[in-house]
């Protein structure tokens, strides 16, 4: 995944290594130095790895859903299409024979390799076995001449490489024979074109290539006759069955979708005046792997995107673990200052021990992420597939590129390795004696007054960028430049003000910024950009930090009567908020680390209880009082359905049924999100709909209600109505089309354009997805003249919306629908449980983001584990010294217990209230909230779990160190410290 | 050659210290630190315990006072056997009895003057309030008063090693150890934090023993021990006239 990035990432990985080896071999001091800090403390150097690498997994596990999703849509390419790379279709079947009859000749190409023609339609199969009867109402029947279709796209399989069968006999896909329960020798009866037709079954065959072709579905369920079987049965009717050709491009499944432009060029040329008449050329293949690419970028960058918060977790870890190494080593380090070694050299020590440490870390994190990434692809596929209400439905197929394995290398070394190079300059900078006495450090009067300039530029430039920013709601910038002109100024406002007093305003001002920026600029979440939410959460999180640290003494007031008890207990409590309080940079940067994570975390779960708690209004809301939507197959239409579905046997339970008059077309995207045309399905509004229509979120302003945007677009040609999701593809939601966004319809038939104007935006029009052949179309509803006068002919009726009695057993009900209308393949959909399925789907895929970003809270708890264990390393003197004054073993264990807890608790309460507030903020004000009409939930389990798990952990964390500390002998201790 | 001399008698036996081993064993080799070891110490002396380095002085400071254990022997306290007691009982006796001060670094780094100060009166049960005053008190009289909400590593070593000595002394505990408690100080320094040793012991008859490398504090304290691997190798009570500490009690 992101092949652009790996010449970067192997750039900057290089320059790391040429700097951190040219350091190991032209300085062996700093070499041996580094080495001798690694090995000397095998279990701690393997702790600083362990806290390191989770960073490099998480980067890595993103890549390889990215990979696996796009190796997964990829397949379809070659298990569906195999050859295929473009198909024409035509609007009658007279057209399409023509066309054939052109593209005839087009194999002598020499960028073809292969032309197949094939004749085929929907219809409904039906098996009697064992006295029981099975039926798939959507099969497609072609007639096919097998010889051609065994040579097609040679020397590739062409996936239909099968003896003629014969008359009377059918050779079918292992997809329909499994709903059938088929097998060779059974007598299958096909409905197609309201003729029945008894067909034997001869094979069986796997449904890869020509076999599993179809019309834009993956899970199609095919059937194969003989040439002439089909012409007699739809003549029988009056009809004619659709001739498509199929292409197959020279070359493989990939290499020939390389040529698709060419070829389509071709092709086109060929048909001449057909293109006018409709003959319309699909390129199935190549759609397929550009979706591939699409579906692996968004779902890959949106887990990157969640994991981003805990690769921020991880490099506070690193930046914690090696400033109390560098604490640790203050007198060392002094010492070697002392004796001549020069800062950058103390740099360059740090850099060799950290390289040593980073490729430690990006190696195990590589392997631990391919790990974590399978687990993560399984179960997102699993919910995607969730979304899909028919068979379209993705295999899994785990893949791993050697792109995603360097470029998760490189970026997992280069965090922590530069994170270790930034800490080791500011540990360089100490002052030699203050190292060695181990005093207060102050900074040298150049630096401050260096300091005071850079401040002073740095918060004019940032102050002057902040205006173009927030006046565009240019959505990170918006939140991002005002903070850092804050920050910037902090050198400058100590001038003034003591340090307590600047950090806090600086804190309460970022924070104040973060909650209340979106209240002033609305629209700044409309860029659909991840780095928007990646720097609030990081902006709310560290300035709610900054204020906890500086304040820590009016927090710990509650603790006030404990801590001043004179008993084990007290002195415990006492030694256990003593630390985090004094310690203040790496108290802040463990409860960054917990607060940052638990702060999304709980967003997402607010986001999803809000969701969740608009479940019923959104139900009723998409349905408008519908309750079924009948899909029947257009090459076997119900005569007048109106009627037929609301007469004889259904006259009592279906109250009214509304036909939707429907064509498929393309359509560009209003926002802009994408170049390429977008699926649709125009749909004629259903006489009488504006009274039991979908809510609208939005109208044109000069529109009262809803009922004059139903009106309008009844009455004025030029307008339409779309849904709220119409264009997204995942990730945030974005800025949502308006009313008064214009967009340009394509009829794919006669290619002819025309631009609409969006009078009103859908709540939820989940009621008019998925309809036809299953292919997903976002629904643009007009008036139903219009929709005749724009698609003529194409336009047809193959869809209802039906009411129900109160009280009627919709799953009864689909059940006799569909065996009464079986020879039409009416297949019958309950809308209410299609709405709730997508908001399951929603939320499963809610949990799993959570449980991705729970990984992250490992960060924490493994990096508050491995900073207790270096405490108790760090404080082994202090800890001999509380012994030798009468503090006992157990009170020590419970007073690191504590501290660990205590941090926890801070940080955890940080990111939790934080995470609500947000997402309170964003509900209020935000336009991506904006069609939910539901009081704000609190999702209390969710927290309480996500708080309670998460402290639990911590203190298991915090047990082994904890029984070190009091296990520690005070003679001992303090003979290895002196 | 050990010429046992008996203390001053106005002492009561504070520690006796019965045929104490300690042997340090690593891998194969091992180093016996004590060799069957006699000290008695009566309240209110002054012990310097002098010896070359490897001598077996720290040693015996931890071993005496608890903190490390023995291989053999027995260490009585005020009558009560150190090493039959539970390591619990062992540290509130330390509590309760006992005070240190350390070559350097003695102090909890996040803990203020006045907080490292009361934590011993804290431990044996004294009431925050009552430990502040006393804690702030004792620093008033070690001259640290206006030092008290100072952390360690914004004080001077000197004033750090007075906070330790206010700390080891603010419970009045029986008997107080001192290791190498100059240093790391300068010659004046470690002159003002003998002569604060020295005039506690005089004036307030506490217990004191410390180990050193200067001669010059070994001549000022009431009595002289000389160790030498591991084994006492010279014990004598100074005169009266060669301790200020001796003097101070006898014109008491």
């Amino acid at each position: 995944m992101y092949p652009e990035l790996t010449p970067p990432l192997i750039a900057g990985l290089g320059a790391a290594l040429a700097v951190a080896g040219y350091l190991a071999v032209f300085r062996p001091v700093l070499r041996r130095l580094a080495v001798r800090q690694v090995v000397r403390r095998p279990t701690e150097a393997l702790l600083v790895v362990l806290g390191s690498l989770i960073g490099t997994a998480l980067i890595m596990a993103s890549l390889v859903v990215g990979d696996s999703l796009n190796r997964s849509v990829r397949e379809v390419a070659y298990d569906s299409l195999g050859p295929i790379d473009e198909y024409v279709t035509a609007p009658s079947a007279q057209i399409s024979e023509q066309a054939a009859r052109r593209l005839k000749f087009l194999h002598e190409d020499p960028n073809v390799d292969g032309v197949l023609i094939m004749r085929g339609d929907y219809a409904a199969a039906v098996l009697d076995k064992a006295g029981q009867q099975r039926a798939e109402p959507r099969a497609l029947i072609w007639e096919v001449v097998f010889e051609s279709a065994a040579n097609f796209g040679a020397p590739d399989r062409s996936g239909l490489a099968v003896a003629d069968p014969g008359p009377g006999k059918v050779v079918v896909t292992e997809r329909l024979a499994r709903r059938l329960d088929a097998s060779p020798g059974d007598r299958i009866t096909f409905y197609a074109y309201g003729q029945p037709l008894p067909l034997t079954v001869a094979a069986v065959i796997p449904s890869e290539g020509v076999a599993g072709v179809g019309f834009g579905a993956v899970d199609n369920r095919n059937a194969f006759v003989r040439a002439g079987t089909l012409l007699p049965v739809a003549r029988a009717s009056g009809g004619e069955p659709t001739t498509t050709t199929f292409v197959s491009n020279r070359g493989g499944v990939e290499s020939g979708a390389r040529l698709t432009d060419e070829v389509t060029a071709r092709i086109r040329a060929e048909l001449g005046p057909l293109g006018e008449s409709g003959a319309a050329v699909e390129t199935p293949k190549q759609e397929v792997l550009d979706s591939a690419e699409q579906t692996s970028a968004t779902l890959g960058s949106l887990f990157l995107f969640i994991a981003s918060f805990s690769i921020i977790a991880g490099i506070l870890l690193i930046v914690n673990i090696f400033v109390m190494l560098s604490e640790e080593r203050k007198g060392q380090l002094g010492i070697l200052r002392a004796v001549g070694m020069r800062r950058r050299r103390v740099t360059g020590e740090f850099a060799v021990e950290g390289a040593l440490y980073s490729a430690g870390a990006a190696l195990l994190g590589v392997v631990l992420g391919i790990g974590i990434g399978r687990v993560v692809v399984v179960l997102a596929m699993n919910i995607l597939n969730g979304y899909d209400q028919g068979d379209n439905k993705l295999g899994i197929v785990f893949a791993v590129t050697p792109t995603s394995v360097v470029n998760g290398l490189a970026a997992g070394f280069l965090i922590a390795f530069l994170a270790v190079i930034l800490t080791s300059v500011r540990i360089a900078r100490t002052n030699i004696i203050a190292a060695i006495r181990d005093l207060e450090r102050t900074p040298r009067r150049r630096t401050r007054k260096l300091s005071l300039v850079l401040s002073g530029i740095a918060t004019a430039v940032l102050a002057l960028a902040s205006i173009p920013a927030i006046a565009n709601s240019s959505g990170a910038a918006t939140y991002l430049l005002p903070a850092l002109t804050a920050v910037a100024a902090i050198p400058l406002l100590r001038r003034i003000a003591s340090p307590r007093t600047v950090y806090s305003a600086v804190a309460w001002a970022v924070l104040a910024w973060g909650l209340l920026a979106n209240v002033v600029r609305p629209r700044m979440f409309d860029s659909q950009s991840t780095a928007t939410y990646v720097v609030l959460g990081c902006m709310l999180s560290f300035a709610a930090v900054m204020l906890v640290t500086e304040h820590q003494a009016i927090l710990l007031r509650p603790l006030r009567p404990l801590v001043q008890r004179s008993s084990q207990a007290g002195l415990a409590t006492r030694l256990a908020v003593a630390y985090p309080t004094a310690k203040r940079f790496r108290t802040g940067a463990t409860l960054g680390m917990y607060s940052i994570v638990v702060l999304v975390i709980v967003l997402l779960s607010q986001s999803s209880a809000v969701v969740d708690s608009s479940v019923e209004g959104s139900v009723k809301n998409a349905t408008g009082g519908w309750s079924l939507r009948a899909d029947y197959s257009p090459s076997a239409p119900i005569p007048d359905p109106q009627r037929a579905l609301t007469s004889g046997e259904f006259a009592d339970v279906i109250t009214e049924a509304a036909p939707l008059l429907t064509a498929e077309a393309d359509a560009s995207d209003p926002l802009g999100r994408t170049k390429d045309l977008l699926a649709v399905f125009a749909v004629g509004i259903p006489d009488g709909f504006a009274a039991g229509a979908p809510e609208l979120t939005e109208r044109l302003p000069n529109l009262p209600n809803d009922a004059a945007v139903w009106q309008l677009a009844n009455a004025d040609s030029s307008y339409v109505v779309l849904d709220d999701t119409y264009g997204t593809t995942g990730g945030p939601q974005g800025a949502t089309v308006a009313p008064g966004d214009r967009l340009e319809l394509t009829d794919r038939a006669s290619g002819t354009r025309r631009t609409y104007t969006v009078a009103g935006v859908l709540a939820d029009g989940s009621a008019l997805y998925g309809m036809g052949s299953g292919e997903f179309r976002y629904p643009v509803l007009m008036g139903k003249p219009a929709l005749r006068t724009f698609f003529g002919n194409q336009a047809q009726v193959s869809s209802l919306l039906l009411r129900t009695a109160p009280g009627t057993d919709l799953a009864e009900l689909s059940s006799r629908l569909q065996a009464e209308f079986l020879l039409n393949g009416l297949v019958a959909t309950d809308i209410k449980q299609a709405v709730r399925d997508g908001f399951a789907s929603s939320r499963q895929f809610f949990q799993l983001m959570q449980g991705y970003l729970a990984l992250g809270l490992l960060v924490g708890i493994t990096g508050l584990g491995v900073i207790m264990v270096r405490a108790v390393r760090e404080r082994r003197r202090t800890i001999a010294v509380l012994r030798a004054l009468g503090f006992r073993a157990s009170t020590l264990r419970w007073s690191f217990l504590a501290e660990s807890t205590f941090i926890a608790v801070e940080g955890v309460v940080i990111g939790a209230l934080l995470g609500v507030l947000t997402t309170w903020m964003l509900y209020e004000n935000s336009p991506m909230f904006g069609s939910l009409d539901v009081s704000f939930p609190i999702a209390w389990r969710q927290i309480a779990l996500t708080v309670g798990v998460t402290l639990i952990a911590s203190m298991i964390a915090t047990l082994a160190p904890a029984r070190r500390a009091a296990k520690i002998r005070p003679a001992v201790a303090l003979r290895i410290a002196n | 050659m050990t010429r046992r001399i008996d203390i001053a008698g106005d002492g009561q036996p504070l520690l006796v210290a019965d045929q104490v081993t300690k042997i340090y064993r690593s891998g194969e080799v091992s180093v016996r630190a004590l060799d069957r070891l006699d000290l008695t110490v009566r309240a209110g002396e002054l012990v310097a315990v002098m010896g070359p380095s490897g001598s077996g002085k720290t040693t015996l400071l931890n071993c005496l006072s608890g903190l490390d254990d023995i291989d053999a022997g027995r260490v009585l306290i005020q009558g009560r056997d150190l090493f039959a007691m539970t390591d619990a009982d062992r540290t509130e006796h330390r509590a309760r009895s006992m005070g240190f001060v350390f070559q350097s670094s003695n102090l909890i780094p996040v803990f203020t003057a006045v907080e490292n100060v009361e934590l011993p009166l804290l431990l044996v049960g004294t009431p925050a309030r009552e430990a502040r005053d006393q804690a702030l008190e004792i620093l008033a009289r070690l001259g640290l008063g206006g030092r008290a909400e100072h952390r360690p590593n914004e004080m001077s070593g000197g004033e750090q090693q007075r906070v330790t000595i206010a700390r080891a002394l603010v419970a009045r505990p029986a008997i107080v150890w001192a290791d190498e408690p100059t240093g790391n100080l300068d010659t004046a320094m470690a002159g003002q934090i003998m002569d604060l040793l020295q005039q506690l012991n005089a004036e307030e008859h506490q217990t004191i023993v410390l180990v050193t490398h200067d001669p010059a504090i070994g001549r000022s304290a009431s009595r002289l021990v000389r160790m030498s691997d591991g084994r006492l190798a010279h014990d004598e009570v100074r005169t009266a006239a060669l301790t200020g500490a001796t003097a101070a009690i006898q014109s008491g």
